[in-house]
């Protein structure tokens, strides 16, 4: 019994802070990554009722732009995460719409369990099945729609600047995989 | 090697390497980059990956490797005091009694002739040089007349070639002996793996 609270202590410190450069080209990354979708968003898809940003993708910036080596951020788990998640959540809400709350504990916990199964853990993800489910009418107006756009060419246009701004420094790469 | 047995020192040999939470932090440090593992998450990594290569290691190199191939040995006819010569002038404290075929039939250590001279309590080289000077009395003259295979302890223990030197340490250690025969597929005697051969080959070296 002590032993289940000792572990509550901790048992390691927490690792090192990057470098200033580090910072730099998380934050040009993340710029451009997310100017990126949002440009396309706001001028290009104006008027077609169609959407390419979602907040998820935020937090898919943190990851893809600010730890470029970790596994979470590689182009299997982004693509894989997102798809997966963003299929259950749209089933989710389709099967389960009149129990919200309940829809969206299912997708969540849906969206990690297949996510561990497929090598695919993405945690932003996590975010994309819940927004299928508790976002708004355009959002649930979109149907299935919503796994290919914004989902699906959010992610792919995130990733190509990603391949493109991760590369250019001599101290980072990016991917460290593909599958 | 006081806490054997614990995950991964099965083979018997400290494995734990002294890795500061310092020490892997600041190699983190000096890589550039966001690393989301802890220092802990390192250090466990670490160590079960050397335990691992430890284990690959000392299991691919095998006895055929490290042994002796030119092992002076003896007959089970060969008398106590030709054993004894032979022993002397090659310096060694140990040989295998070999049967005409080459089969191993047993080995004859110190130990062996110590416990020839039936001393009841002498186990040591230094117990005999003891009792003698206590009693002042010849304490050869029983062994004069016997042979080889009258004192060689036998069955000998011994191993095949592609023994692995962790199954060698693991067998010089349990069964307390400190040379071990190697055999053919028939039985005759190939090589001798001694504890210094087994030492010699500092496996430890090569993987820091």
């Amino acid at each position: 019994m002590l032993s289940y609270f000792v572990k509550m202590k901790g048992i390691t410190q927490s690792p090192p802070a990057v470098g200033l450069s580090e910072v730099a080209w998380s934050w040009v990354g993340a710029f451009l990554g997310i100017a990126a979708v949002a440009y396309i968003n706001d001028f290009v898809l104006a008027g077609t009722g169609l959407i390419i940003v979602v907040g998820s993708f935020g937090s898919s910036a943190v990851l893809i732009y600010g730890a470029v080596k970790s596994p979470l951020a590689q182009p299997r788990n982004l693509i894989g995460g997102h798809l997966i998640s963003a299929l259950i959540g749209v089933a989710s809400y389709q099967m389960l719409a009149t129990h919200l709350w309940l829809a969206a504990a299912i997708g969540v916990a849906t969206s990690i369990a297949l996510m561990h199964m497929t090598k695919t853990l993405h945690p932003p993800a996590g975010a994309t099945a819940l927004i299928a489910i508790i976002g708004d009418k355009k959002i649930h107006d979109l149907g299935y729609m919503y796994v290919i756009m914004p989902i699906g060419a959010g992610v792919l246009v995130m990733l190509l600047i990603a391949l493109l701004v991760n590369n250019i420094p001599k101290t980072r790469r990016y991917p460290e995989y593909w599958f | 090697m006081a806490q054997k047995k614990q995950p991964g020192q099965e083979i018997g040999f400290p494995i734990e390497l002294d890795l500061s939470d310092q020490d892997v932090y600041q190699a983190m440090k000096s890589l550039p980059g966001y690393l989301d593992i802890t220092p802990n998450d390192f250090k466990e990594i670490y160590r079960l990956a050397h335990c691992r290569a430890l284990d690959r290691i000392t299991h691919s190199v095998k006895a055929k490797d490290i042994m002796t191939t030119r092992v002076v040995s003896v007959n089970r006819d060969t008398s106590l005091a030709d054993v004894a010569d032979k022993m002397a002038r090659h310096g060694i404290s140990g040989v295998p009694v070999v049967e005409p075929d080459g089969q191993v039939a047993g080995v004859i250590s110190e130990k062996d002739f110590i416990a020839a001279m039936n001393m009841p309590g002498v186990k040591t080289c230094m117990g005999v040089i003891s009792e003698w000077l206590k009693r002042r009395t010849c304490l050869i003259d029983q062994m004069l007349s016997r042979t080889a295979g009258d004192i060689m302890t036998s069955p000998a223990i011994v191993v095949p070639g592609e023994t692995s030197l962790a199954e060698l340490v693991q067998i010089l250690a349990d069964k307390a002996i400190n040379r071990v025969p190697v055999v053919d597929a028939d039985g005759c005697l190939v090589g001798l793996v001694s504890r210094a051969d087994v030492m010699r080959f500092s496996f430890l070296r090569r993987v820091c």
